[in-house]
């Protein structure tokens, strides 16, 4: 009878002996250093919806009061984000006024410009790029867009035998990214701007789904700008900064066009190819454009979306 | 039996170790690398410009520019008649003095006399066919001359560059910020009066395909 041997062939059954104590303790500090690593990624998000932005009410439904704390709780998450103090502003639609665009396809030269003066203007995403204005290059003598292509780059433009059809939001008056928005974070203001409360966005993508015309755009990732491309003025329902997960798309610069002033994309053609107005207005150039202008054409007329925005020709 | 409990230990130290493996890559952050965003190039601000390419004899007196190109008079006699030389094409021959101007006016190539459109006896002045006399600063009746429909388009704001207010009605709806300046541009600020065709420019560069690999300015291969 080796007292030894008797010991380890039968331990006292509920007893703690120190190996068994041991071995346990260290598998168990083991399986909770690898939960904890798991879960690290949830530290990097650092970004997370705050509670003031979570309670946020619906954008019709704020009072003026509500409205003022939101833009405060934006000028500060701007500033934090970005070290630049931002005017943002909530611009209401004016009464009497319904914004028209009118593009000349004779003048138009392809140079882009417009593109990038609206990225300095809506602080959308560099890297990865977003950008609201496509401009096509089509053959002379059709209006074929299956035809088109948008990464021409030759030393010079215009080229011959070719036309450039700058593409962006049209502003339909029967807007199908609206209907399909299960969320109503988008909709019809009552100068015909269709907007998107970046706050209320869910990210579904159905819009990008529903519009006919390439309009809408997804932060795949949280949008990168430098901060000195950063620009200062803000609307809410315009050019603040957007986050990871929602769509935005060209708003004809609410942030500007509501304080009366023309859109970043119309100041900067040098070739005098867009024009902007309000369509109520018989004294507007949009107005004389699409009274006296031979032909002008809605962009796929015959999907009924019925856009704001008008390509004329003149010879 | 002790086979049995052999096979369940090493079950558990593989199951240890992957587990422990697992928290490593975990923290080190192995597999998943945020911020590998390709960082593109910012667009040249030279793109961003609004200014218009030329600068029209208004503008020069105003930002009290050197105005000596247009004082004709340093060079030309004052009181002299001005004659123009052809050669055997009947084409003008530009003197090596104004070698700087190219002439282009129209695809005809018929509208490139001098003295179509200035005064040949005050060189100061501009001459449309009406026979009213015009300074420079004028230029953009003179062009209107000719170019009637373009210019009542231009006036109503419908041709040509426009910026600053989009309110056009004159006595200005209550609509308090909306209401400012508008400024039209004249002919010359965007077009030479001498070859007034819109010469051609570099393209802004186009857009970087997010599924593009190279993700550079080439475009994506052509669908088969």
């Amino acid at each position: 009878m080796d007292p030894q041997s008797n010991e380890i062939a039968a331990p006292p059954a509920a007893a703690i002996n120190r190996r068994g104590f041991l071995r346990t303790s260290a598998l168990f500090s083991a399986g909770a250093a690898a939960l904890a690593a798991s879960l690290k990624p949830l530290l990097e998000l650092k970004d997370f919806t705050s509670m003031e932005q979570f309670l946020q009410k619906y954008y019709k439904e704020m009072t003026p009061a509500d409205m003022a704390k939101v833009l405060a709780r934006i000028t500060r998450e701007v500033e934090r984000q970005y070290g630049v103090r931002p005017d943002v502003r909530d611009f209401k639609p004016m009464d009497g006024v319904e914004f028209v665009y009118a593009l000349n396809l004779t003048r138009c030269i392809g140079c882009r410009k417009c593109v990038h003066a609206c990225v300095a203007e809506n602080n959308p995403s560099r890297s990865p790029e977003i950008q609201y204005i496509r401009v096509l290059k089509m053959p002379h003598g059709s209006l074929d867009i299956e035809k088109s292509d948008h990464n021409y780059n030759p030393e010079k433009v215009p080229e011959k035998g070719f036309f450039y059809m700058p593409v962006q939001c049209q502003q339909c008056k029967n807007p199908p990214c609206v209907k399909v928005c299960p969320v109503h974070a988008t909709w019809q203001e009552s100068d015909g701007i269709t907007v998107i409360d970046y706050d209320w966005c869910i990210g579904c993508r159905y819009c990008m789904a529903a519009c006919p015309y390439g309009a809408r755009h997804f932060n795949f990732t949280k949008p990168s700008i430098p901060k000195e491309r950063l620009n200062p003025e803000m609307a809410y329902l315009g050019n603040r900064p957007r986050k990871l997960g929602v769509t935005e798309k060209c708003h004809f610069c609410i942030q500007r066009t509501r304080a009366g002033r023309y859109p970043a994309c119309l100041e900067v053609c040098p070739a005098g190819a867009r024009k902007f107005g309000n369509i109520l207005d018989p004294e507007s150039e949009v107005a004389r454009i699409i009274a006296t202008k031979r032909v002008f054409i809605q962009l796929k007329e015959d999907l009924g979306t019925s856009p704001r925005f008008f390509y004329y020709f003149d010879v | 039996m002790r086979l049995a409990n052999a096979h369940v230990r090493i079950v558990l130290a593989t199951l240890f170790a992957a587990l422990v493996l697992v928290s490593v890559a975990f923290s080190l952050d192995l597999w998943s690398k945020p911020g590998q965003v390709r960082q593109l190039p910012l667009v040249d601000v030279e793109f961003l410009k609004t200014e218009t390419w030329r600068r029209s004899y208004a503008d020069l007196v105003k930002a009290n520019a050197d105005l000596s190109d247009f004082d004709c008079y340093t060079c030309h006699e004052e009181g002299k008649k001005q004659e123009l030389k052809f050669d055997a094409k009947d084409q003008l021959v530009i003197p090596d003095e104004h070698s700087d101007i190219v002439m282009g006016h129209g695809t005809h190539g018929r509208n490139n006399n001098c003295f179509n459109c200035h005064n040949d006896a005050n060189l100061l002045r501009l001459q449309p066919r009406d026979g009213r006399e015009l300074k420079f600063e004028q230029s953009t009746l003179l062009c209107g001359s000719c170019h009637g429909p373009t210019y009542r388009d231009w006036e109503a704001g419908a041709h040509g560059r426009t910026s600053g207010y989009w309110n056009r009605t004159k006595e200005g709806l209550e609509r308090g910020p909306s209401d400012g300046p508008f400024k039209k541009q004249d002919c010359v600020n965007c077009h030479n009066p001498h070859a007034p065709k819109f010469p051609g420019r570099k393209p802004a560069p186009p857009p970087n395909h997010l599924r593009d690999p190279r993700g550079g300015s080439e475009p994506p291969p052509p669908a088969p």
